[in-house]
């Protein structure tokens, strides 16, 4: 809800995302907040934020595919794994730059897409999911294979990126470069939402034969939002081989594709910033995990055996979020905003008598 | 004549929902076809819309033949509908859903959407403005921004016609668009048919449950029963046909008029 007192006179006004001052006042402030922090932040804050950037991509790119197109998918850790594999086949065989290896982890990315969404045309919810997780069990025996092939049993090692005599390395560039790029991906995926692309999206989802009956090729669209989302994933999977320096298969089991699952619920379905809200979460939830459990000063092994609740947590949260908010973070922040904005004349719910 | 159907045989699995029914419907007219249940008008409808494959007959659009194309083809060609159950999108706003209308009037691809800079920010700004022009045609400026989910069905009918007008349509086909209506909404949706008609002057095909309103508004009668036509004309003529009070009140009741 917006509040009143904002009058616009043309539809350009009205599509604008930042559109109050309050809001262009807030957006000003994040922009110089990300700047200025590794002036005042420790490395290890600004790694968890770089981290966290960098998980916002891929569920900025799997919230197209899943929150607007309503395609579920599984196999985005492999996905991922193939941005990064592709990167580290470039890097082996010479080919070092970023402008090769981010490229072409976007085609690569994009062909598994239409690989991957060809069959998705014939297939609904559970029976996607499925499909979509054979395909991550298919990629990440395709990079086991190519891991193994380079006598690398363990992994391979990747450089850091460089451009010319620039090389992208320590924490605060890493940090720059991953908050823009989630920057990037954030203003690409709020755009989709307010245009064509992204509305014909929305329209599979929420019903597909009046898509049809618009004049939707919901074929062609259900692929593309499959290519679309494996392109900007692959891509991620790219930068974390580059962040990482080192590729491995180990670092995209199943569990990673849950992960952003989770994300995306968490954060709340659909929604963009939602998307970025559940990244935050799911990553920083473990290290919150261990400072508390760090905080608690158990005495000998007891918190050995706390351990395994970080696992634990993430199945019980979804099902909490599930349960009782199931628009996400993001249900949060809006009730949050409006109850800011009702302020003082808020909406009380009726009580019944007794 | 805008659409022209000739010996339309609909079957499924030893069902024969259709049987040779021909019909044509005339450049700006606001045709209607009744029938009692099942007498297969949505199936008319699904077949013309391209949800449905014919087993035989032929289907006429213009100068083109559109039996066999895919839904959106058809709907690319300038054929709209509203369904019966008003199909909108549920979790998108009233103007979302409208604007989808435009989608076939709109060029910008993913890439072009995402970027939403130049030539794809001034396309959305021009065809929100036709958007906003039907909003502005039904009256529903009021619940512009609400979501599907939280209208009442009344209103939501609305916003399917909205749709399928976006489109530009020429010729709107529409699924029994007052059934769910109360008294004053349905005298609403009489005064927009005619608007329709005269102001945008686009061909309608109407299927209908409410003579009172067919009577009142439709330009011919087509009536189906059992998959068969069994009478076509002017309104006045074809609702006083005894075949066709047959066809809705049994045939006891239709000799007993017939003698008195």
């Amino acid at each position: 809800m917006r509040g009143g007192g904002y009058f616009k006179t043309t539809y350009a006004a009205d599509l604008a995302l930042v559109d109050t001052r309050l809001r262009r006042r807030a957006l000003a402030a994040l922009v110089f907040l990300l700047l200025v922090l590794p002036r005042v932040a420790s490395p290890f804050i600004l790694d968890l934020v770089a981290q966290t950037a960098l998980a916002a991509v891929g569920a900025l790119a799997l919230n197209v595919l899943t929150g607007l197109a309503g395609q579920i998918s599984l196999g985005h850790a492999g996905f991922i794994a193939a941005g990064a594999f592709t990167t580290g086949l470039l890097v082996e065989n010479g080919l070092r730059s970023p402008l090769i290896a981010l490229p072409a982890a976007a085609v690569v990315g994009a062909a598994l897409g239409i690989v991957v969404g060809i069959p998705a045309l014939r297939l609904k919810g559970l029976y996607l999911a499925l499909g979509t997780l054979a395909l991550h069990h298919v990629v990440l025996y395709a990079c086991a294979e190519f891991q193994n092939h380079w006598g690398a049993n363990t992994g391979v090692s990747v450089p850091p990126p460089a451009l010319g005599p620039w090389v992208l390395k320590g924490v605060v560039a890493w940090y720059y470069a991953l908050t823009l790029a989630a920057a990037l991906t954030l203003a690409l995926s709020v755009n989709l939402r307010r245009s064509r692309a992204g509305r014909a999206w929305m329209a599979i989802r929420d019903r597909e034969i009046a898509a049809e009956s618009v004049g939707i090729d919901v074929a062609r669209y259900k692929v593309l939002a499959f290519v679309w989302s494996s392109a900007i994933t692959a891509v991620a999977g790219a930068l974390f081989a580059y962040h990482r320096a080192f590729v491995s298969v180990e670092a995209f089991g199943f569990f990673l594709a849950v992960e952003y699952i989770a994300m995306i619920i968490i954060g709340g379905l659909g929604s963009a910033l939602g998307a970025v809200l559940g990244a935050a979460f799911v990553t920083l939830l473990p290290h919150v995990l261990d400072a508390m459990v760090a905080g608690l000063r158990l005495a000998g092994g007891a918190a050995y055996y706390l351990f395994p609740l970080k696992f634990g947590a993430f199945g019980l949260l979804m099902a909490v979020f599930l349960l009782f908010e199931p628009q996400g973070l993001v249900g949060i922040w809006r009730r949050v905003r409006n109850w800011f904005a009702l302020w003082p004349l808020r909406y009380r719910p009726l009580r019944s008598a007794s | 004549m805008v659409l022209t159907i000739e010996g339309l045989t609909l079957e499924f699995e030893g069902l024969h929902p259709l049987t040779g029914v021909s019909m044509s419907v005339d450049d700006g007219a606001l045709a209607a076809l009744v029938g009692p249940n099942g007498a297969g008008k949505t199936c008319v409808l699904n077949c013309v819309g391209g949800f449905y494959t014919p087993k035989a007959g032929r289907i006429r659009f213009g100068d083109a033949m559109i039996q066999g194309l895919a839904p959106y083809q058809i709907a690319a060609r300038g054929i709209a509908r509203t369904f019966q159950f008003v199909e909108l999108f549920r979790g998108m706003s009233v103007l979302d859903n409208i604007l989808l209308g435009r989608h076939r009037h709109m060029r910008s691809g993913v890439l072009a959407g995402g970027i939403f800079w130049g030539r794809s920010r001034r396309e959305e700004t021009l065809h929100r403005r036709r958007a906003e022009e039907i909003i502005e045609f039904l009256e529903l400026e009021r619940h512009r921004t609400e979501l599907i989910a939280t209208l009442p069905f009344g209103v939501q009918k609305l916003v399917a016609i909205g749709r399928a007008l976006a489109m530009e349509p020429t010729l709107l086909l529409l699924d029994e668009p007052s059934t769910g209506m109360n008294r004053e909404e349905k005298e609403n949706l009489a005064r927009f048919l005619l608007r329709i008609k005269h102001e945008l002057r686009t061909t309608m095909l109407w299927v209908e449950h409410d003579m009172e309103l067919v009577g009142d508004l439709a330009d011919t009668v087509t009536v189906l029963d059992f998959g068969r036509k069994i009478a076509e004309g002017p309104p006045a003529e074809v609702l006083r046909d005894p075949l066709v009070a047959e066809a809705y009140l049994g045939r006891a009741y239709a000799r007993e008029r017939g003698a008195g």
